[in-house]
């Protein structure tokens, strides 16, 4: 039973019912967000006079000029505590609407176009629900080809992360600027993985991972090079894809493009493992220097990942048997609640996912709970009226209030709770599953609580690398396991570079790229489940006469980004940072720089041009720091 | 000589796509010597296309760009290599790495990379309406003509 507040219940034989005797199942009583600080002046006034450090502080992150994210806070710089946030989205960009009444095909490149770096995961996953909705899978080397595009994609991902927006936050300028006793320190402390990545001090690793000049940072951006030369050898273009077309792969494959892949990938084998061995030097360090940086970017272990990379011979993608064909990927579907691995169902994950608008710029559509197109899935399982396949995108921007309305994104939720997604948490539900329901590779080996990855050698010793999940999870242990799923997609793509080379062997149907098909004038629906290189990314189709009748995009970043929802619960940012204890060394409010809670937003590799595909035009990125809320300004107007 | 256009904005979001439309208009007279580009995408990528390739003896960017202008006010320039520091750049680089595309982000990652020649130019266009959809606003779509002509006239020596 993986559902504890959904009004689902399973009979003797497994299948999802609702509950009975419920005339309306899924409505719900709204609680109450909480009153913001700065519309409580009476708590602020006492906030104030206690100790006269309380700050609002609204961070934009990551960006300068196209303004991903507004980051509400306000801190007491005195206690070191954050004492509310909120998190949001700042302009609607409307691909659902877009896409309405276009040939279902146009999808495929139109939600590329949604972002400068995603645009391949969310072609594939476009092409996926096209394939569903169709009747239609590609043939084994089809599959191969996706899975080898999807693994050098993400191979481009984690060091762009890794290397150009998480590393210079640990960085000599950095942690001098905000912590010079920890760089002090960091000068005299030597590393435990000297073998792996040639650092004898901390010092001297935190200095190459200084921005634009750092040896780190300008080899992460080598390696983003090399993938995508990888990518481009089959997609034609990146990050727009010009060949994934429902059905397969628009182009064909010979063996001097499969080694050309291969002598990029082989690359990675040694990178995987130096920039495994330099997160864990990081965390270590920073774990040793002061153990409440594991309380950094905090929150319980629960996470969502559709899985990816199919099986090849998994020999149909319908909805229908998606349990089984979803166990057989190369990285499992997964819930994780509390660290728990509740279920490995694709229909299941597909069940418990709904999305709320009430504290986002949209219209409720649901009419409480009374009105929805699809009652079950095609399975037979029971669907929530907030379910993407029977939500509407009904844009509704009112002045900006952190009670009530604030965010150009939706609060996604599994079975109710707050999710986050990313590169490690498929990691962590392969680790979790002890080697069941997913694909066998002879490179992978799951223990139930590690994940261990043995590739060939290169120029570093072959030794087994072991991820291990971590007994508390925050901001570090979101990194460490991102620059371990450097090597653990490096194993996949080498996998099937290896089926690839045995397909055009043997050739035959079984060598073809892609599959003909006719689209069906019907009504039909069909779902794209795979998670992109910053996690969870499903698209959910429906169409009728040929055409789309209506499409939902679901992004990592939605989920992560989220403002709170009707329970009462908060975003995975929103809630990460509450949890941050500010650890930065200032004497003066003024000197706060606010490092730990951009370590923090920054670990869950935020991209958010996918969320609500935003754009902003604010070049702030500190919008405003006032000594007192009291006299703050009132909403914002759009 | 070789000339590269590149048309920088997303697509979808009203005026922000004029770049990519003059591109997509002009490729249609591509010649030898003159490539246009669709830029929908980050500078990292692109600084690095760039060093694969051949040298070009001109680029020229061509997008929207909000600030504060009449509408449609279009403004081409050289480009003056001149550098924000160290610590803007690194943000123009964080923000083109979580996907956000923009004139400014490209022409300042680009040359913080190295990347770009020294004749650079660029063709501003001040936005009307930027939100979501397809299609130009009446004003930026009675300035097509002209924007067209403008970039165009950036290709001959």
């Amino acid at each position: 039973m993986c559902f504890k507040n959904l009004p689902i219940e399973f009979d003797a034989a497994g299948n999802a019912t609702l509950k009975p005797g419920a005339a309306n199942p899924y409505s719900y009583i709204e609680t109450p967000a909480p009153t913001p600080i700065e519309d409580d002046p009476e708590r602020m006034r006492e906030l104030f006079a206690r100790n006269g450090a309380v700050r609002r502080v609204d961070f934009d992150p990551v960006t300068r000029v196209a303004g991903a994210l507004a980051f509400h806070t306000v801190v007491d710089l005195e206690n070191r505590q954050v004492l509310e946030t909120a998190s949001m989205a700042t302009l609607f960009r409307g691909y659902e609407i877009i896409l309405k009444g276009r040939d279902p095909r146009d999808a495929i490149f139109i939600s590329s176009r949604a972002c400068g770096v995603c645009g391949g995961v969310h072609a594939t996953c476009s092409a996926l629900a096209c394939e569903m909705a169709f009747g239609i899978h590609p043939p084994p080397m089809g599959v191969v080809a996706r899975n080898l595009l999807l693994s050098v994609e993400y191979l481009y991902d984690h060091p762009i992360h890794l290397s150009l927006l998480a590393g210079p936050d640990f960085s000599e300028p950095a942690v001098r600027e905000t912590n010079p006793e920890i760089w002090e320190r960091a000068t005299r402390t030597r590393t435990t993985g000297r073998a792996k990545h040639g650092y004898e001090f901390m010092s001297e690793l935190m200095t190459d991972l200084t921005p634009l000049t750092g040896k780190l940072y300008l080899e992460g951006l080598h390696y983003t090079r090399l993938a995508r030369e990888a990518y481009v050898l089959i997609g034609g273009k990146y990050p727009h894809p010009q060949t994934v077309v429902p059905g397969g792969v628009s182009t064909t494959i010979d063996a001097s493009d499969l080694n050309e892949i291969m002598l990029r990938v082989v690359k990675y084998f040694d990178y995987g493992r130096k920039t495994a061995a330099i997160w864990d030097d990081i965390s270590d360090f920073f774990y040793e220097v002061n153990p409440r940086y594991r309380e950094i970017g905090t929150r319980p272990k629960s996470m969502i990942e559709p899985g990816q990379w199919d099986d090849p011979y998994a020999d149909e993608g319908t909805f229908k048997n998606c349990d089984d064909w979803g166990r057989r990927r190369w990285a499992p579907p997964g819930v994780i609640i509390d660290g728990e691995l509740v279920t490995t169902s694709l229909q299941m994950l597909n069940a418990g996912v709904e999305e709320f608008v009430e504290h986002a710029f949209y219209e409720e559509w649901t009419g409480n709970g009374q009105n929805q197109r699809f009652a079950t899935d095609p399975a037979g399982n029971p669907l929530s009226p907030y379910h993407p396949w029977n939500k509407e995108t009904i844009p509704k921007p009112t002045a900006t209030s952190w009670k009530e309305k604030y965010s150009w994104s939706t609060a996604p939720r599994w079975d109710r709770q707050a999710m986050e997604t990313g590169a490690y948490s498929r990691i962590y539900a392969a680790a979790l599953t002890g080697g069941a329901d997913f694909r066998d590779s002879p490179y992978l080996n799951s223990t139930g609580h590690s994940m261990q990855i043995e590739l060939p050698q290169a120029a570093l010793p072959n030794d087994p690398i072991e991820w291990s999940i971590p007994e508390t999870w925050g901001a570090f242990e979101r990194n460490r396991a991102r620059a371990y799923c450097i090597l653990y997609t490096a194993a996949i793509a080498y996998d099937n570079l290896l089926i690839a080379y045995d397909l055009l062997r043997k050739g035959g149907p079984d060598a073809k790229m892609s599959t003909p098909y006719k689209v069906p004038k019907d009504h039909q629906i069909g779902v794209g489940l795979w998670g992109a290189g910053r996690g969870y990314l499903t698209h959910h189709l429906e169409m009728d006469k040929g055409v789309i009748e209506n499409y939902q995009i679901l992004t990592p970043s939605t989920w992560m980004a989220s403002p709170k929802d009707p329970f009462g619960n908060p975003g995975p940012y929103e809630e990460a940072v509450m949890a941050t204890p500010l650890l930065e060394n200032y004497e003066k409010p003024e000197d706060f720089k606010g490092i730990d809670v951009l370590r923090a937003i920054r670990s869950f590799d935020p991209c958010m041009p996918c969320t609500t595909h935003l754009h902003m035009d604010d070049r702030t990125i500190t919008r405003e720091i006032i000594s007192c809320a009291c006299g703050s300004d009132g909403p914002h107007e759009h | 000589m070789r000339v590269l256009v590149c048309g920088v904005g997303y697509r979808f979001l009203r005026d922000n796509a004029v770049g990519v439309y003059i591109t997509d208009t002009l490729a249609l007279q591509a010649s030898n010597g003159i490539e246009f580009e669709d830029l929908g995408y980050h500078p990292v990528g692109f600084t690095q296309n760039l060093e694969e390739r051949p040298p070009y003896d001109r680029i020229v960017f061509v997008g929207a760009v909000d600030r504060g202008r009449p509408p449609a006010t279009v403004k081409a320039y050289q480009y003056d290599h001149v550098l924000p520091d160290v610590t803007e750049v690194q943000e123009r680089v964080g923000d083109s790495v979580t996907g956000s595309i923009s004139l400014d982000n490209l022409i300042i990652v680009s040359e913080a990379f190295k990347a770009l020649p020294d004749d650079v130019w660029i063709v501003e266009i001040e936005p009307a309406d930027e939100t979501w959809g397809e299609g130009f606003s009446p004003e930026i779509e009675a300035k097509l003509p002209e924007i067209m002509e403008t970039v165009w006239s950036l290709t001959r020596p």
